[in-house]
Parts: structure tokens; C-alpha cells; sequence
């Protein structure tokens, strides 16, 4: 082990590092740590991760964040070599694959990244690959369009898989905590067995929003109207003398909501537990409306809504299961209902991944239903980091608020701050 | 405190910890700052501040938080029948500056639980359970008693801690603490025992009860959390009151009626006491022969010697 000079030095450079990391670190937390590390030693490496983590780690999101950087940065030096061995080996390996790929690939015109994703493909696909090259090679003087088009469209799922499949590994944390993992990731992507744990989760987050809201409400203040009654009878506590006067309390008004679910095939999941969440927010409406779309609309009531069996029948029942998108025919039918679902009280929610038939309809729609109410809001299931690459998500977004929602934890935050306004 | 004596001290008390806890105490202890505890209901959170009173030797003063808690609940009020009492008592004194400044004394002043702690003379243990119930004005008005030891009243002053308490606040997380209350504190989170520890647990609260008992309970109860259906996962003070009860039933070993029978002491909702009764109660109750017997599962459960 090092001089502790050595260390107190390193542990500013990890304050930094953590705070780099989006954890907030006063200098005094730094100063602690230096404390509390010389009273305990350096010698054992766990300890002191303990004793770290107690002073700089302040929620278990944040302590999954600090175990990460810790390990990242105290590294043992055994960790280092192995590091560095499967470093060599790794790049040993991909020189390997790419000289394949270059053998493979010696005939024919390809893009630098196209020959990067062939050496990173799995050998199935390789021999894929090979088999329509040796089956169509031969003619391609006579078609050679065709015959790159078809090389080209198998790249580029390559390419993209490849990519999601990087993104997702930047996730992480899914190990360490089951809980922490479930909120973070793909709500679509939640098999079966997790579903109930889900649920469970789901019903922690509401009791938390709706317990903030009622302190919210509770401290909002009175309406400066005296209620005599109460006042009266505490001042009976202090020999009918008014020691502390007490308020009517202010009116809240909640909102009409009006809820636009797509259950097209790939949607139903997420509709399921949005609309399980925002259901379950007490405070946040009193006379909500659920309508649910994919080619047709319907309105669900709310029996129907209370369990997801019952959801998923109603589902089936109503026909809409298992068919495409169409939002403007949807969005117009409820424009023209009578008597009028949409007024300038009422918060529209569409809970909808933009992918939709006749866009242009869509957005005609989407104004009309815009002006009739007083909002729009969308949350979209789809991970903000791919709407760049999206044109249907970029056009919708442009016309109303949208946010994204495609975890637990940001369906979480959406719903807050749809309470909060 | 060093780490050991710390260590010894639990040791004395029949606590069982790990080495990441008792290092995490050591920290907050020598540094002075509060100990904000959170973790799943039942892991055990309220009862590392008892242990910690007895282990300092030090008095607990508990704070129990709850939604509408305010300063006069939580930290002090004036006697107002009393004062009201000592005006017309004293009504015909002739130094009037006097009786009014006799009024607000310590004499007619009603210790609640924080100004306790702070005047002791001899340094206690304070708990302040759940306080993600109480709201958030009253998280910021600890802040202060918090980061300075010291609370302002306005009749009086400033009061000083005459005795730094050692403070744990416990949060079942039912709602985000404010980042400046977390600044302050030293973090500790807690997830269920696992199956040695809960099992030491056993041994170290009811030493009277059968070794094979504790072991079968112990794993039951491990599997009873694992189960994703069941959504009030057993505490370890129901482990201990079902470990009981067991033995006080006189049954020696965990046979799926016997776990029937008591299910009730584990289990504390209809929906969970109905996962029960469709999963196979072998599962819970005999699964553990199956690491010694190596048959892989396929004896359903037959007895070793």
C-alpha cells in the first residue's frame, strides 16, 4: 500500500471524479473522508470503501454510482494486470476477426464501418453473409445493384444491433440492486415474473407523489378565511382565550384529464402501467376519461381498468388488439364527441410512440385537439436518446410538450410533474 | 471510538452485524454526524439505534414522525395552562416586567423529544423514525439542530447542546428526503439478512430453540422474500416472533402443515397467505436436505438422520 500522502492527494482527484459523475461533493465531505481515512487506515480496501461510501454516497442510487467509480479508480494491482491482459487478448481477438473479414471481404466495395461490423458479427451471420456471396457472386456483373442493395440492408441491422446492444450495456446497475435496475430500464421490456415487482414499485412511487402533494397541500396556506368553529373549539383547550386562530383552508381544483392510450401491438405494455400510474394518483384528478386507440377508438371505464387481466381483455374484446396506429382518425373522433370531452379545463394525455398512419391527418388533428383544450401532453415510450433519429417523434414534438417515458423512472417524473402545475 | 471497541461493545448486546456496518458506525460516530438509515420495512433500522444506546451506554430519546408533526410535538411548547395559571395567581404582584419574564423560564417550558436531547447533560442516543412521514417543513427545521447542535426558540434564545447526541434517523423511503438533509448525514443502507446471518440472529435472540428449527425457519423465510409474488416480504422481527411461536407450539420441525398453521405469523395480508397456499409448501419447508443429500432435487424432500 502507498504513503497516505500519497492517498489524501488521490482522494481529491476522486472527489472530482465523483463529482463528474453527478454526485454533489461539498469539499467538507472531501475533508471528512481524509479524517475518517487516517484514523481507519488504508490497509484494508473494503473498509475503506465503506468508510467512503458512508461519507460521500448519499442514496442508494448514489452508492451504486460511487461503487462504480471507487472500483474504477482504486484499482488493486492485481486488477490492473488482468486488466491489461484481457485489453491484449480483446485486441488480439479483433485484429484476428478483422483479417477474416478482410479475407471475406477482399472482392467486394465496403464503407470502413461496414468492415468494422462484419469482424464484430457473430460467425452465424458471417456464414449468412458467405452463403449469399457464394450463391449470388457469380452474377453479380449481370445485377450487381441488387446484389450490393441486399449486402448493404443486411449491414445496417448489423450496425444498428450492434449499436442498441452498446447502449444497453452503458446501463448497468441492474446487478447490484433489482430494484434500482427495474426502474431504469425499457418498461416494454419487462418479462412476466417481473411484472408483479413492477406493480409493487409502481404503488411505492404513487404513495410517494401523492405524499408529497398532500404536504404540498398542506402547506400551501389557508384562504385567509377564518373558520370559527375550529377556532373557537381550540381556544377552548386555553380557557376560552383565541390563542391561535385557525383558517379554512384553500379550495384545490383538480384537473379534468382525458387520457388517448395507443394499445397497438408494441404499445399495450407501457399503456398498461402508464395508465396504472396515473390512475393511482388520487390527487391529481377527479373525473378522468381513458380512451384507448390503435385503428379505432373506444373509451374504457374505469372497472375495467382496475386490474390488468381485466385490461387486457377489454383489449381483445374491443378489437383493437393486434391492429395498426391511426391517430388523427382517433384524435378527431374524440374533437367531435358531444357533448364536448375537450374544453379549456381539460389536460390532454396521449400516451403514444408517434409511430401512426397518415401523419399529416395526425397533425391536423393534433392542433385541433391542441385548441380545444388547455393542454397537450405526450408522454412517449421511446428513449429520448433515439428521437434524434426519429422524424415522426421530432414532428409531434414540435406541436405539443412531450416527454419521454420509456422507464418506470422517468414515467415517475412525468406524472410529478404533472401534479406539479 | 475505534472500530474493535466498537465491535467488542456490540458483541456485549448479542448483535449480529457485518464488518460493513460496523465500519459505517465507527464513521458516523467519529465524525460526529447523523446516521440516516434507510432500507425495505422490518431490516432492522430502529433497532441499530437501540443497540447503539446500549452499546454507548447512552439513554435512547425517540422521535416518532408522522405526517403534521410540528415543532411543539417534536421539539418544545409552553405550558399554557400553567401560565395562564401563574397570571391570575400572581396577579396583584407589584413587579409586572418580572412576571412577565418568569413566564417564559424553563419552568413552563414542556420538553419535547429534540430540546431533551440536546440539554441532557449526558450525551444520549436520539432516534428520529420515519422521517420521510413527517413533511418537509419539518425535515428543514432539523436541519438546523442538525448541522449546528443548537435550535433557536424565540421566547428564549439560542440553546446550545450542552451534549452532542448521537443522531439516526431512520426512512422506509415513502418519499425523497431533501438533498440538504442527506448532505448532512452519513448514509446507510440496509437490504435483509442473508441466510447465515438471519440464521446467527435466530441463535442470538432464542437460544433455547433447536438448531434444526432455526435453520429450517431461517431458510424458509429466505425463500418466502425471494418469492416475487408475495409483496410484504417477512421482517426479521417476525422470523423471530414466528421462531417462537413455533417452539412454544412445541414443533420440531417445519413440516408444510406446521408452516400452515403459523403462516399467519409471517405472513400479514390475504393476497400473500393466498401465494402461499398455491405454491408447494415442500419447497419452503425441505428444500435445504437437498444440499446434503446431492440427489439434485429429485428425493421430494426425504429425511437425513
Amino acid at each position: 500500500m502507498a504513503e497516505p500522502d500519497v492517498y489524501l492527494e488521490k482522494l481529491s482527484y476522486f472527489s472530482r471524479m465523483l463529482r463528474l459523475h453527478g454526485m454533489a461533493v461539498s469539499p467538507k465531505e472531501t475533508e471528512d473522508a481524509a479524517v475518517i481515512l487516517t484514523q481507519l487506515g488504508f490497509e484494508d480496501r473494503n473498509q475503506v470503501k465503506t468508510a467512503l461510501r458512508t461519507v460521500f454516497a448519499k442514496s442508494r442510487e448514489e452508492q451504486i454510482t460511487f461503487d462504480q467509480v471507487f472500483d474504477g479508480f482504486f484499482l488493486s494491482e492485481e486488477a490492473i494486470r488482468q486488466q491489461a491482459r484481457e485489453a491484449m487478448e480483446r485486441e488480439a481477438e479483433q485484429a484476428r476477426q478483422r483479417q477474416i473479414a478482410e479475407e471475406d471481404l477482399r472482392n467486394l466495395e465496403f464503407t470502413e464501418d461496414q468492415r468494422e461490423a462484419y469482424a464484430a458479427m457473430s460467425e452465424e451471420k458471417r456464414k449468412k453473409l458467405r452463403d449469399i456471396k457464394n450463391k449470388y457472386g457469380g452474377g453479380t456483373d449481370r445485377s450487381p445493384d441488387i446484389y450490393s442493395n441486399l449486402i448493404h440492408s443486411v449491414f445496417a441491422k448489423a450496425i444498428l444491433e450492434q449499436q442498441m446492444m452498446m447502449e444497453n450495456a452503458g446501463l448497468g446497475g441492474e446487478d447490484i440492486d433489482p430494484e434500482v435496475g427495474l426502474l431504469y430500464r425499457d418498461i416494454s421490456a419487462f418479462s412476466d415474473t417481473e411484472i408483479p415487482r413492477a406493480i409493487s414499485i409502481i404503488q411505492g412511487i404513487t404513495r410517494q407523489i401523492n405524499g408529497e402533494l398532500t404536504a404540498k397541500r398542506n402547506k400551501s396556506g389557508h384562504s385567509g378565511q377564518l373558520d370559527f368553529r375550529k377556532t373557537i373549539r381550540k381556544g377552548l383547550e386555553t380557557g376560552g382565550s383565541f390563542y391561535r386562530l385557525k383558517h379554512r383552508k384553500k379550495r384545490q381544483r383538480r384537473k379534468h384529464l382525458v387520457l388517448l392510450c395507443d394499445v397497438s401491438g408494441s404499445m399495450i405494455q407501457f399503456s398498461e402501467f402508464a395508465l396504472r400510474f396515473i390512475q393511482s394518483l388520487n390527487q391529481v384528478s377527479d373525473s378522468s376519461r381513458v380512451f384507448l386507440f390503435s385503428e379505432e377508438l373506444f373509451e374504457a371505464d374505469p372497472f375495467s381498468l382496475q386490474n390488468m387481466d381485466l385490461f387486457r381483455s377489454l383489449v381483445r374484446d374491443s378489437g383493437l388488439y393486434g391492429k395498426g396506429t391511426d391517430l388523427g382518425t382517433a384524435l378527431e373522433r374524440i374533437s367531435a364527441m358531444r357533448p364536448a370531452v375537450l374544453n379549456g379545463s381539460t389536460t390532454l394525455l396521449i400516451l403514444s410512440d408517434t409511430k401512426t398512419i397518415d401523419q399529416p391527418r395526425a397533425i391536423q388533428a393534433l392542433l385541433e385537439a391542441k385548441r380545444l383544450t388547455g393542454r397537450v401532453i405526450w408522454l412517449n415510450p421511446i428513449p429520448e436518446s433515439k428521437w434524434q433519429y426519429l422524424k415522426s417523434v421530432q414532428t409531434f414534438a414540435a406541436l405539443c410538450a412531450m416527454v419521454p417515458c420509456s422507464t418506470l423512472r422517468e414515467l415517475a417524473n412525468a406524472c410529478r410533474r404533472l401534479t406539479a402545475s | 471510538m475505534d472500530l474493535i471497541t466498537l465491535k467488542q461493545k456490540m458483541d456485549e448486546c448479542h448483535y449480529i452485524y457485518d464488518d460493513t456496518l460496523a465500519t459505517v458506525l465507527t464513521v458516523a460516530l467519529n465524525l460526529g454526524r447523523p446516521l440516516l438509515i434507510e432500507g425495505a420495512a422490518g431490516v432492522g433500522k430502529t433497532e441499530i439505534a437501540k443497540v447503539m444506546s446500549s452499546a454507548l451506554d447512552r439513554d435512547l430519546v425517540r422521535l416518532q414522525c408522522y405526517e403534521g408533526l410540528d415543532e411543539s410535538k417534536a421539539l418544545y411548547e409552553w405550558n399554557y395552562q400553567k401560565q395562564l395559571l401563574s397570571i391570575q395567581v400572581n396577579m396583584n404582584e407589584a413587579d409586572k416586567e418580572k412576571l412577565t419574564k418568569d413566564l417564559f423560564s424553563d419552568e413552563y417550558l414542556l420538553e419535547r423529544p429534540l430540546l431533551k436531547s440536546i440539554r441532557s447533560e449526558k450525551p444520549v442516543v436520539l432516534l428520529i423514525d420515519e422521517i420521510d412521514k413527517a413533511d418537509e417543513e419539518f425535515e428543514a427545521f432539523l436541519l438546523e439542530l442538525l448541522s449546528e447542535m443548537q435550535v433557536t426558540i424565540p421566547e428564549v434564545g439560542t440553546v446550545k447542546a450542552k451534549s452532542i447526541p448521537f443522531v439516526v434517523l431512520t426512512s422506509n423511503r415513502a418519499r425523497p428526503l431533501s438533498e440538504a438533509l442527506r448532505r448532512r448525514c452519513a448514509y446507510l443502507y440496509i437490504e435483509y439478512p442473508d441466510l447465515e446471518k438471519e440464521l446467527a440472529i435466530i441463535r442470538a435472540k432464542l437460544p433455547h430453540v433447536d438448531d434444526r428449527l432455526s435453520a429450517q425457519v431461517a431458510l424458509a423465510v429466505q425463500k418466502l422474500r425471494s418469492t416475487e409474488a408475495i409483496l410484504k416480504k417477512p421482517s426479521i422481527a417476525e422470523t423471530l416472533d414466528w421462531t417462537a411461536a413455533l417452539d412454544a407450539l412445541g414443533i420440531r420441525e417445519l413440516t408444510p402443515d406446521a408452516l400452515r398453521q403459523t403462516a399467519g405469523f409471517i405472513l400479514k395480508n390475504a393476497e400473500d397467505l393466498a401465494v402461499l397456499q398455491e405454491e408447494d409448501p415442500e419447497v419452503l419447508t425441505h428444500h435445504h436436505h437437498h444440499h446434503d443429500c446431492g440427489c439434485g432435487g429429485d428425493c421430494g424432500g426425504h429425511h437425513h438422520g
